[in-house]
């Protein structure tokens, strides 16, 4: 079947099969492979993509459904070529190891962000829980989303005895 | 998908309904598809048709009419039911068993008549809803029926839903409008889990009605009781209805001690 | 190496440098083997076994065949090829015989992953069921079905493993230090206990996946997200008979490994296909749930230990049994045993000492490294044990643990004596314990008890690692200068999320006094053009190549200075440089820029010189010895990290449920590269390990069906899962012979915060555990009865077969009898 769909603010028209997830389309149809898979069952959040505005799991999504959707995925936050002030502080605050969890996490916050742009730690810790990480231990995540809605400026210390 | 099915998504209630009664069992409704996507990959179904609901206009919204009380359209999503204003006002034990649902991701595409319709004894709208009171409008090509939430649920994951029916919205009745109410989840994990026991109590100046997730086949609720029955007596009924399981999630006996003691607990605040 | 460079003359060494990886990372530019395609690709699927063990009578793959689309199928029977680390004894599909629940039985490759899924399905094996081993104690009894009858006929690492034919022993390692005997006669007490665990998940956020391909004239070429490119082309070239040279590994960006891709695993297989779909490449994939149980997991422990100690709390005797549940297949697990046997003590001094350490077969799916190599599994005893020794001497738990604590002097447990520069683990103890104000609880934390009707417990436990590796382990850096002076620097350990990469930049940086924008390190890896690095594991990673990546920047700069001071008609003493040029020291005004000296200097009249400026350095493990069959002795430490957490938990008496209020960890790096990746790792670690503590492990029935492979009953930690508080802290006791006086740390944050979170809860509440992970029913059911909880909750048909044994032996807490 055909849809339209608009990823990133450009349109893209495509033929797909039905059963095709909104993930696999995104990754394997458009080659956007900055989305991952993480469990394809809607546990790890690692293929989270903003779809009309709302994060969801790309991986339990047909494409089908998305015909006249507005989505963004990673592809889009640093479009201008430099790295929007959330990708900024994650790379400031050592928040990305392997870095396999980390398009859907900034997608994850991006949302948050939008409707509050200043969290409490507590209320970060909420929107990512759906956003395994296995390599952080979340702790550079919160502090770097603290410090990219101006909440924080230095890197945490490792202390020195 | 690696699973082959054909994609239809009607615009009307009538095509729907149609497609249902022709395609029968061959068909499977999609919602929010965060369970039905699941139990397409893992195998556990092979629908030939997977028909999406949420190109229908009229099942969508939440409404309130002091006649009828509260109208929630099928596929009303777990964060609209967090943040509709009438539900947060009037029924906010709704709001916060939506809110205890998975992650954000999941709670943006979750409906309520996809946690209704799964019938997994741990979902956690059903165990607010059946706290309620609930009934559920089931709709097909033949007419319209409406059945108690409680009678609803037959076993482990089936319901008295036919093949050729859907649920268009669930009802609850104005007698609980603004109802005390208190719920309480048992997770492994203080991040996003399915309940291992669940409890939710409404409560008004005459009533107090206790339901029961995760310690019986299907979401319980027990008899009502008066607004003033005294703890034990509670305890006690609700001690002698439950039949929790052992697996992998908890054993049977901690289950028990968990459904006790949030009972215990939300009675006291209440 | 540069150990005593004092700290303000450095550049780039000890700050908290940006990584240099995360800017691809975070746009989604960093391309993941899962993410990679090659013309001609096609797409396998493997069919597992649904029975731990069984004989396989016959598989059927005509309708698979069959099917549109599909390339090849493959099964066991034409198959000749066994694969295996130390010990030969696995096949690429199951033959004959499946010895796991998952196991790989048949595979297919096709055009689309949808056709191969349905192929796959198409295939029917009819399997006869035959009795399974599970438990590893019972799996020792004279009557317990051979998980390999044939282990006599396997290949092996002679020099370190010993299987024993004829039994469900992959391996059997002892380690006898002074006289256990006498030091038991010597005791005031004696406190002897059982400690468990069940076999974990890895868990990288990228499941493992590889392309293979292979082309006429036994060509192989590989893509995947494995940790160690050299030895997954080793490995392949013994087991298939094919000269190195012909097989080509890439390793591109790398979700998370952990020590699940530190081996070979899917590579043989996507190439078998490869080779029956007539050289078309192939990816396989694991699906999460195969992640589970197709793929290795971590070994089960059962561990026994036995204590001597005098009043005074100086232990005198120790006897350390270890009951390691391999699962089916050796991979690393008989190293894993190995290496927790020469540290199974922890970083105390035990004078008298036995470790009798057992890799038992069973059959579950198999144990392979996880981030801690054995020591998180041991751990667990270890400090629990000493919670119980110091409470049954009434003695309080820290004094008992600073008192027995390895210092200069101490010998380990194979005759290493520990010097000032080993570490200091007194003082990562100390840290800790006064971050989480030890032994009392302030005004604020009463008021906290006062208010939740929670009762408050802290504790601090230490830990010990040295890295599992062999004797002459080495490893290679090559430094290229580009044509605008600038380096690019080669080397093959792989940037799995540690964060190494940026590490040795600055290690480079600073050797070579460039700036560090000027040292570029690529990510990924190809050994057709990367020198060699042995494997990305036991924390070896800075030290070794750190090590070498100074070496290749010495013999760079002296490179440079050979033609600078012919340039500059100066011997090269005179010369000196800084990031732009070389320049005479007495003279800097005469200089050769590093962008005219990189590829060859030409000089006015057009005359070259030099030609383009290589620098290699390599460096290989010093001083480290084989380990005596009898008696363990040796020394196969490279280096040891000591550390310590201090843990401060809240628990509820009546449900058990806890919320872990801080955790403070304190590791003797030598010397923090980059503090702020440090961090990450002392965090990152110490949260994954408690996820091991907490509620991670596998779930088997009865007949060894694997029933949790999946997120949905095999939770890991979530962002609200983390302590309250953190505090990560470093003490730089330099390492002599490490980079800039560095040693690694990457597992080591995962170790013994099990323990401490045990000795937390049982100092809150009272409950007594010792089978991890400790969930609230086990904390609420071991209040209740006084005693041990049960297998993890489980009745009816699942058993935790870990914990079976210890249903008919010593199943409560801690006998000790007073002499
Ligand atoms: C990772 C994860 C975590 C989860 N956590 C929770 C949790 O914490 N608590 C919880 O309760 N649930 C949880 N769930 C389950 C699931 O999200 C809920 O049950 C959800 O409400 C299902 O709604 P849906 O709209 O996604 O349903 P769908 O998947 O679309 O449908 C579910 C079933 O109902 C049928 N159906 C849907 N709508 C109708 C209708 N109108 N009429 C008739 N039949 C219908 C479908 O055919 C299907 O069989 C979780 C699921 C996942 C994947
Ligand atoms: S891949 Fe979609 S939630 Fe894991
Ligand atoms: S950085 Fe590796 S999973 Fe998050």
């Amino acid at each position: 079947m055909k849809i339209t769909l608009t990823i990133n603010g450009r349109e893209y028209t495509r033929d797909i099969a039905e059963n095709r997830t909104l993930l696999r389309f995104i990754r394997e149809d458009l080659g956007l492979t900055g989305t991952k898979e993480g469990c394809g069952a809607g546990e790890c959040g690692a293929c989270t993509v903003i779809v009309n505005g709302k994060t969801m799991n790309s991986c339990l999504m047909l494409a089908a459904e998305c015909s006249g959707a507005v989505i963004e995925t990673i592809e889009g936050e640093s479009e201008s070529g430099e790295l929007s002030k959330m990708q900024q502080a994650f790379h400031k605050h050592h928040a990305v190891q392997c870095g396999f969890c980390t398009p859907g996490m900034i997608m994850s916050v991006k949302a948050l962000v939008k409707k509050n742009p200043k969290p409490t730690v507590h209320q970060i810790q909420e929107a990512i829980e759906g956003n395994f990480c296995r390599c952080t231990g979340y702790t550079q995540i919160i502090e770097a989303v603290q410090a990219g809605t101006d909440q924080r400026d230095e890197q945490e210390e490792l202390r020195r005895v | 998908m690696l699973q082959t099915f054909s994609y239809v998504a009607p615009d009307s209630r009538k095509d729907l309904l149609a497609i249902l009664n022709k395609e029968g069992t061959r068909a499977k409704i999609l919602a929010g598809g965060t369970d039905l996507m699941v139990d397409i990959r893992g195998g556990k179904i092979a629908p030939a048709f997977v028909v999406d609901i949420k190109k229908i206009a009229d099942l969508k919204g939440v409404s309130y009419s002091a006649t009828e009380g509260l109208s929630i359209g099928a596929v009303t999503t777990c964060i609209e039911l967090v943040t509709d204003k009438t539900i947060v006002a009037k029924f906010p034990i709704i709001a916060d068993a939506a809110s205890r649902l998975g992650s954000t991701q999941l709670r943006n595409r979750a409906t309520i008549a996809g946690n209704i319709c799964t019938a997994s004894p741990c979902a956690d709208l059903s165990c607010a809803m059946l706290a309620l009171g609930a009934s559920v409008e089931i709709a097909s090509m033949t007419g319209t029926r409406i059945v108690k939430l409680a009678d609803f649920f037959t076993g482990v994951k089936t319901t008295v839903i036919k093949a050729d029916e859907l649920v268009t919205r669930l009802i609850v009745a104005p007698e609980l409008v603004n109802a005390k109410f208190g719920m309480e989840k048992l997770k492994r994990i203080k991040g996003h889990d399915l309940s291992l026991a669940s409890v939710a109590v409404v409560k008004t100046g005459t009533l107090l009605r206790v339901a029961l997730g995760s310690c019986a086949p299907t979401p319980i609720v027990l008899p009502d009781f008066p607004a003033n029955a005294p703890l034990a007596s509670i305890l006690e009924v609700a001690g002698k209805t439950i039949k929790p399981i052992d697996d992998v999630r908890a054993s049977k006996e901690y289950r028990k001690m968990m459904i006790m003691t949030f009972i215990e607990q939300i009675i006291l605040r209440l | 190496m540069f150990e005593n460079v004092p700290d303000n003359g450095l550049k780039y060494v000890g700050k908290g440098v940006d990584r240099i990886d995360t800017v691809e990372k975070l746009t989604g530019k960093a391309l993941y083997t899962c993410d990679w395609l090659v013309p001609g690709m096609l797409f396998g699927k493997i069919k597992t076994s649904p029975h731990a063990r069984a004989r396989i009578i016959k598989i059927d793959t005509s309708k698979a065949e069959k099917l549109p689309g599909v390339h090849a199928v493959i099964t066991g029977n034409e198959l000749d090829y066994r694969m295996g680390l130390y010990l030969v004894d696995k096949h690429i599909l199951a033959k004959g015989v499946v010895r796991h629940f998952g196991e790989a039985v048949a595979a297919v490759s096709a055009e689309s992953w949808e056709v191969a899924h349905h192929a796959i399905g198409l295939i029917d094996v009819e399997y006869e069921v035959l009795e399974a081993v599970l438990d590893p104690v019972e799996a020792l009894k004279e009557d317990a079905p051979l998980v390999h009858p044939d282990l006599g006929k396997y290949d092996h690492v002679r020099e370190a493993f010993t299987p024993v034919p004829g039994t469900n022993i992959a391996n059997r390692m002892k380690y006898r230090k002074g006289d256990l005997e006498q030091g038991f006669r010597e005791a005031d007490f004696i406190i002897e206990r059982r400690y468990t665990n069940p076999s974990v998940q890895h868990v990288p956020m990228e499941t493992h996946v590889s392309i293979g391909q292979w082309s006429v004239g036994d060509k192989i070429s590989i893509i995947t997200s494995a940790q160690s490119p050299f030895t997954v082309r080793n490995l392949f070239a013994h087991s298939f008979k094919i000269p190195h040279e012909n097989i080509r590994i890439q390793i591109p960006y790398v979700g998370g490994g952990f020590g699940g891709k530190a081996g070979i695993h899917l590579e043989p297989l996507a190439c078998c296909l490869s080779r029956k779909s007539g050289g078309r490449p192939v990816k396989l994939q694991a699906t999460r749930e195969e992640e589970f149980s197709l793929l290795p997991c971590r070994s089960g422990l059962v561990y026994n230990i036995k204590t001597g100690v005098k009043k005074s709390g100086k232990i005198v005797a120790q006897q350390m049994t270890m009951y390691w549940d391999a699962g089916a297949y050796a991979d690393y697990a008989v190293n894993v045993t190995r290496a927790s046997g020469y540290s199974a003590a922890g970083p105390y001094e035990i004078p008298n000492a036995w470790v009798d350490a057992l890799t038992i077969y069973t059959n579950k799916p198999f144990g392979t490294a996880y981030r801690g190599f054995g020591h998180v599994e041991f751990s667990w005893g270890i400090e629990r044990h000493m919670d119980l020794i110091a409470k049954t001497i009434g003695m309080d738990s820290l004094k008992f643990r600073l008192l027995n604590a390895m210092k200069p002097g101490s010998t380990t447990l194979t005759g290493e004596v520990i010097s000032e520069n080993t570490g200091n683990v007194t003082r990562c103890m100390e840290a800790v314990a006064e971050s989480i104000n030890y032994g009392q609880l302030t005004g604020a934390e009463k008021a906290r008890e006062k208010k939740t009707g929670r009762k408050i417990g802290k504790s601090v436990v230490a830990l010990h690692k040295a890295p599992a590796m062999p004797s002459f382990t080495g490893t290679s850096v090559i430094l290229r200068m580009n044509e605008n002076g600038s380096v690019s620097a080669t080397f093959s350990l792989t940037e799995i999320g540690a964060g190494t990469y940026t590490s040795v930049a600055q290690i480079i940086a600073e050797t070579l006094k460039f700036p560090i924008e000027k040292v570029h390190v690529p990510i990924e890896i190809d050994t057709n053009h990367d020198p060699y690095d042995w494997q990305t594991v036991a924390s070896k990673g800075l030290l070794l190549t750190g090590n070498a990546a100074i070496l290749a920047a010495i013999d760079l700069i002296r490179k440079a200075y050979e033609i600078a001071g012919q340039v500059l008609r100066a011997s090269q003493c005179d010369l000196d440089h800084d990031g732009e040029k070389v320049f005479l020291k007495h003279h800097p005004a005469k200089f050769v820029p590093f962008s005219k000296l990189a590829v060859g200097y030409a000089y006015p009249g057009g005359n070259g010189i030099g030609g383009p400026l290589i620098g290699v350095g390599r460096y290989c493990a010093q001083g480290l010895s084989n380990l005596d069959k009898e008696t363990g002795q040796g020394n196969p430490a490279l280096d040891w990290t000591y550390g310590a957490h201090g843990l401060i938990v809240e628990v509820d008496p009546k449900t058990g449920a806890y919320t872990i209020i801080k955790v403070a960890s304190a590791f003797d790096v030598g010397r923090a590269i980059n503090p702020a990746a440090v961090r990450g790792q002392a965090i990152g670690g110490m949260i994954q390990g408690l996820g091991t503590a907490m509620f991670e492990g596998y779930y088997y029935d009865r007949a060894g069906r694997l029933l949790n492979p999946s997120f949905t009953d095999n939770k890991i930690p979530t962002s609200l899962d983390i302590p309250e508080e953190v505090d990560a802290i470093v003490v730089e006791t330099p390492q002599i012979d490490g980079p800039f006086g560095a040693r690694g740390v990457g597992e080591h944050s995962m170790i013994a915060i099990c323990g401490a979170l045990g000795n937390a809860i049982e100092k809150a509440v009272g409950a007594n555990l010792t089978h991890m992970p400790i969930r609230p029913q086990d904390i609420w059911k071991a209040l209740q009865t006084g005693a041990k909880p049960d297998s993890p909750g489980i009745s009816g048909d699942v058993v935790n077969f870990a914990e079976a044994p210890l249903c008919s032996t010593r199943r409560d807490s801690g006998k000790h009898k007073k002499r």
